[in-house]
């Protein structure tokens, strides 16, 4: 159980590569990105100016006894706080907006990529990951291109106009700064590498953590019903011991680093007493230019201390967009056809040319299948478990993709339809419905607000769904809770027939309850089936005889093979299979 | 009420108080040297204008960088030491909140989600942490700097500390109302977010429905409609988020101009020195960091005590399951299972179970049917205290089972569900789950006796494949039948198969049901299942409809009367047919 941790553990160095790929994501919004930028750089000016203007206020008006000059300066380094508020705050927003949109773009570039995959794809991913990527990844995306963005160009023009102004005032003093850099470069290099190590390690341990937490959480009736409570504390800290030790193995290099940065700058104000106090004494230097070295030096390590300090972020940034990417580029299994003309199913015939299909590689659960169902007929398919009933469902509504052969709706063949089209005019009724939170209304018509009030009202009515909504407090408005668990069985499947009812299918595809339910539901159910299957063509995965024997046509399938297919009647006179099961029932 | 829920977190640190101790004098003896910084610099400009030697300039700079030298070594002392503790009291909370998870029992798993006890445990503890280490550190900080700044300020010239700190008050108020608002916007903002998770949790989970019906437009629209509402309510946050820190550093720079302005004005009237104007400059430079820490502090305090109450919820919650550690300490079980008017309701007018009394021999087989919601897998339930009835008494082998420690009861009765639970391990660990055999040959027996073999060698690894994510994904009735291995390698004395079988075919369920009859003679079965097929072996089989027992006997005596059992077996009879002829 200590086995699923590894994944995260290799290193991974290209950062860079995935910086550049959420840069693109900013290309629709360039103007404003450069136009913040340019506030940005606006903003860093004011802030530099500040010890300048104090230096100019020491050495030309203090030093000198000018008063008028000292109200000038405050009226100039007035408008120049004012100046950096509108700047950065306008700023900020700006970023923020830019952010915010980005993440829209992704969240729906994600989801409808998510939309797109089929649903091989969702067997193998569990629901709980595809929300994380697309509501918590992205929006810790969203802290490394505000974040990020900001302090590469900020300590950008920080670290640029601090040494410009030292620069411009005395040149020499800031050559004799410089000494220290090399030392600086050095630690900081030290950090970040071992700092990113701890870091990441730190991370997959989190990881473990949580997904140990989980499942427990999720599985603690068994660890309560197999006693293994001893066991699963071990491990537990035993993983948490080794987040621990990775959290103050990452806290040290910090402690030591972010100090560091403190003693360097120290060092660069103490060459400047020794230095910069020598070239005062021989008049080589004023006063002021000393203290405005002493405040520029502090803004200097500024950016730098802030790095250590958001290292974090954009590490974890950076792995989340990782696996947004990854997502993004999960191919889609089933594409549509290239040059798509909108093709329409009006009549629903069906027809199955040798189809063959396998989940798995060559293991194949559909094996040559072919037949024909022609407009308004009825089919039932009978078989025993896995005999690959469902999948021949999930293969007309082109949820999967045969590897050989083809299906043909209208004669024409899936493979030159959209999915859409394929699906327009193909009603599913699964045996366990899926109820969405939300209204009856809603669950009935879905999103399509085209279908009205009184066509859903009135295909209630037909098919005797009203009976039970008419006795809910707010009929057709009434909430249905999470999965729908306040209707029950029956209740949900009835909501479900009448929803393909008001789509008003060609074709409906029925999967028979093998559940009981009570008595009167059941032949209410049974009533609501006949009048949908009125007029339409219709395949239904049958598990009662009384349901079969209402069937233009009989298909039945042994281990994914057709055994036997035609019309009722015909495959009681051809006494084979059919022909036996229907003796075995009616002399049991 | 902070320092009540601080109460137990800070027993928590009680166990660090050593390192807390140094961490805390390193951090005042930082502050001090941090102060001593600007004074220095002002001794040297106020020296400077006697012009200095060579040397004495020498002197001051190496004060200086003597000075930063220890601060640095301090300031590492006091992030070791402080933010130390707090990450081994993380640590510590965390074991023990877990420790605390395995205590409790089903109701409480059916109150809160999983996804809620998990942000808990992680995002709600960090809370905690940051506020216990970086919380106390600050604010212990911030009160060291503040008076200490403000003293020497005073020190240099009252008058000038007096108009330069004019705008702090503005800071504190507009601090005061935008912590207000900003927990406000960050509500409503995490709602929304909220929201955005649950349109893509109900789209996936009904996307064979949404696809089916062509809906994925409509949903796109909807999803995006969402994030317009997500998006304008973040930008009402960050609106406050962008006027706050940069209104702090225009008051910030607000104060620096009136001490530029009017400590310029003293200088030149000859009422402060050169220097001491610096050195003020530079006091005023290190407030700058206390006055947003004041912020930082009372943001991660307010939510580092909501955190700490939900944490808190989890700790108070207890186990509605009472039974004695210790107790009867009784080896032999026969396996004897005896309910006696129990009673039990879900919800007010939920379904309830009425007076049932049922008595199963030991190594009888007892099967158990009826509709979906009568009340079967509730009943059965009971027996291993998942839940405990209302009313009346269950007794195993005539000694009450509330008598009886929990891992005793729980080790004489094997449990498998429809949906068993499996861990993302390998399938011989998922086995061996309840036991300490590692004896590879047992556990392939018991596979062989659940019906696991053919699977397991068509699997790349055979026994030691993973589950799960990381391994193959097993089918349903793969699921089920290392489920069933799991409760027979421990031997129990009763097997309670709820609904076990529902995905295996006919033709292995018979094989299973077959070796364990032949295997397991003495152990006494409960079989509940819609399938009537799956009651083959069944001495006798109970019928539970409404949350009575509507019928009890064997079961050609079921066949016969008229009621559900025939019904359904009836009915079943034909899907009976299909799995005989069929497969």
């Amino acid at each position: 159980m200590t086995e699923l941790a590894g994944e995260n553990l290799e290193e991974r160095y290209y950062d860079w590569a995935v910086f550049r790929r959420i840069v693109q994501y900013l290309k629709p919004y360039q103007t404003l990105a450069l136009l913040s930028i340019l506030l940005l750089l606006g903003s860093s000016l004011c802030q530099l100016a500040g010890p300048y203007l104090a230096k100019v206020a020491i050495d030309d008006y203090i030093a000198v006894g000018n008063l008028e000059g000292i109200d000038q300066i405050a009226w100039i380094f007035l408008s120049i706080l004012v100046g950096g508020f509108v700047f950065q705050f306008t700023q900020t927003l700006l970023m923020q907006y830019i952010g915010q949109n980005v993440m829209k773009d992704l969240r729906r570039e994600t989801f409808a990529h998510i939309h797109k995959m089929s649903f091989s794809f969702f067997d193998k991913n569990p629901v709980g990951k595809m929300i994380t990527r697309t509501v918590n990844d992205v929006e810790v995306l969203n802290e490394m291109l505000t974040s990020g963005l900001i302090l590469i160009f900020s300590d950008l023009f920080t670290l640029v106009g601090v040494f410009a102004v030292l620069f411009f005032l005395n040149w020499k003093l800031t050559v004799v700064i410089c000494v220290i850099f090399p030392f600086l470069a050095v630690a900081t290099h030290f950090y970040r590498v071992r700092a990113r190590d701890a870091l990441r390690k730190n991370r997959s341990h989190v990881t473990r953590l949580n997904t140990f937490l989980q499942e427990n959480l999720s599985g603690m009736r068994t660890v309560q019903l197999f006693n293994r409570q001893k066991k699963q504390v071990n491990d537990f800290e035993s993983i948490n011991r080794a987040k621990l030790s990775e959290d103050l193995r990452a806290l040290h290099y910090n402690a030591v680093y972010v100090p560091s940065i403190d003693v360097f700058s120290a060092l660069g104000i103490g060459l400047v007493i020794w230095y910069g106090g020598g070239e005062f004494v021989q008049d080589q230097i004023q006063l002021g230019v000393l203290v405005a070295f002493v405040q520029y030096l502090n803004k200097l390590f500024e950016p730098i201390r802030d790095l250590a300090e958001k290292f974090n972020i954009i590490q974890s940034a950076v792995a989340s967009s990782e696996r947004i990417f990854e997502l993004l580029d999960t191919p889609e299994e089933i594409l549509d056809p290239p040059k798509v003309k909108s093709q329409k199913i009006e009549r629903g015939k069906i027809e199955f040319r040798n189809v063959w299909f396998a989940y798995k590689k060559d293991d194949y659960v559909i094996k040559d299948i072919s037949f024909v169902v022609n407009e308004g007929e009825s089919l039932a398919i009978i078989g025993a478990t896995g005999s690959g009933k469902s999948t021949l469902i999930n293969l007309l509504c082109k949820f999967y993709e045969p590897q050989k052969g083809e299906i043909l709706l209208d004669d024409i063949p899936l493979s030159q339809l959209s999915k859409k089209d394929a699906r327009a005019k193909t009603s599913w009724v699964q045996q366990d419905p899926f109820i969405f939170s939300s209204d009856i209304v809603s669950n009935i018509r879905l999103g399509n607000n085209d279908i009205e009030k009184e066509t859903i009202e009135l295909a209630s009515r037909s098919l005797g769904t009203d009976r039970f909504v008419n006795k809910l407090p707010d009929k057709y408005l009434n909430s249905v809770k999470e999965k729908g668990s306040s209707l029950s069985m029956g209740e949900k499947q009835l909501l479900s027939l009448t929803r393909a009812l008001v789509f008003d299918p060609r074709i409906l595809i029925l999967d028979e309850a093998t559940s009981s339910v009570d008595t009167e539901t059941e032949s209410m159910i049974q009533n609501a089936i006949k009048k949908l299957v009125l007029g339409r063509t219709s395949i239904i995965v049958a598990h009662r005889l009384s349901t079969i024997k209402h069937a233009d046509k009989i298909a039945v399938l042994k281990k994914g093979e057709l055994v036997e297919f035609g019309l009722q009647d015909d495959l009681i006179k051809q006494k084979g299979v059919y022909y036996k099961l229907i003796n075995f029932y009616n002399h049991r | 009420m902070l320092i009540s829920q601080l109460k137990i977190f800070i027993s928590y640190l009680k166990a660090y108080r050593k390192e807390m101790l140094v961490g805390m004098i390193a951090l005042i003896l930082t502050d001090v040297i941090g102060l001593a910084i600007p004074w220095i610099l002002k001794q040297f400009i106020d020296k400077l204008p006697s012009k200095p030697a060579n040397e004495e300039l020498l002197v001051f700079a190496g004060i200086l960088g003597l000075a930063a030298t220890f601060q640095g070594l301090f300031r590492f002392g006091w992030r070791k030491y402080i933010f130390g503790p707090s990450r081994k009291v993380e640590f510590d909370i965390v074991n023990d909140l877990f420790r605390h998870f395995l205590k409790l029992d089903s109701s409480f798993y059916q109150k809160i989600k999983i996804g809620d006890l998990l942000s808990r445990a992680t995002n709600d503890i960090r809370s905690v942490r940051d506020f216990l280490g970086l919380g106390l550190l600050v604010l212990a900080d911030c009160f060291v700097v503040i008076i200490s700044c403000f003293a020497l300020m005073i020190y240099i010239s009252p008058k000038l500390t007096l108009m330069a700190f004019l705008p702090l008050p503005l800071i504190s108020i507009l601090f005061y109302l935008y912590t207000k608002k900003i927990s406000e916007g960050h509500r409503i903002v995490q709602e929304e977010l909220a929201n955005i998770s649950d349109i893509v949790q109900e789209n996936l989970s009904g996307i064979r429905t949404l696809h089916a019906y062509g809906q994925e437009e409509i949903e796109k629209e909807k999803f995006e409609k969402q994030n317009d509402v997500y998006l304008t309510k973040n930008m009402a946050l960050t609106k406050l988020y962008a006027i706050f820190p940069t209104s702090l550093s225009f008051f910030l720079g607000l104060a620096t101009l009136i001490s530029l302005w009017i400590g310029g004005k003293e200088v030149i009237a000859g009422n402060l020195t050169l220097g001491s104007f610096v050195a003020f400059n530079g006091y005023l430079l290190m407030l700058s960091w206390p006055m947003m820490g004041i912020g930082y502090v009372f943001n991660l305090s307010q939510k580092g005590a909501s955190a700490m109450r939900r944490v808190q919820d989890i700790f108070s919650e207890q186990s509605e399951i009472k039974a004695p550690l210790q107790g009867n300490h009784k080896k032999d079980f026969q396996g004897e299972l005896k309910f006696q008017s129990v009673s039990y309701q879900y919800s007010e007018k939920g379904f309830c179970l009425e007076e049932i009394s049922l008595k199963i021999e030991p190594g009888q087989w007892m099967g158990v049917t009826g509709p979906i919601g009568a009340g079967k897998s509730t009943l059965f339930k009971f027996p291993l205290r998942i839940i405990d009835p209302n009313k009346g008494n269950i007794y195993l082998d005539g000694i009450p089972i509330k008598e009886l420690p929990l891992d005793l009861l729980r080790k004489q009765i094997g449990y498998v569900e429809q949906g068993p639970f499996l861990f993302s391990a390998t399938i011989l660990e998922n086995i061996a789950f309840g036991t300490d055999i590692s004896d590879q040959k047992i556990i392939e027996e018991i596979a062989c006796l659940a019906g696991l073999e053919p699977d397991i060698s068509s699997f790349p690894n055979g026994l030691e494949t993973m589950v799960g994510e990381k391994g193959v994904s097993l089918s349903g009735g793969q699921k089920q039948r290392i489920a069933l291995a799991r409760a027979l390698i421990r031997k129990p004395k009763i097997l309670i198969l709820d609904d076990a079988f529902s995905s295996l075919d006919v033709e292995t369920e018979e094989k299973i049901l077959n070796n364990i009859r032949l295997l397991e003679k003495e152990t006494t079965v409960i079989i509940i299942a819609h399938r009537v097929s799956t009651q083959r072996f069944s001495d006798q089989i109970v019928v539970i409809e409404n949350g009575k027992i509507s019928g009890l006997g064997s079961r050609e005596q079921l066949e016969t009367q008229e009621g559900y059992f025939k019904e359904i077996s009836t009915a079943q009879s034909f899907q009976k047919g299909l799995e005989v002829f069929l497969s």
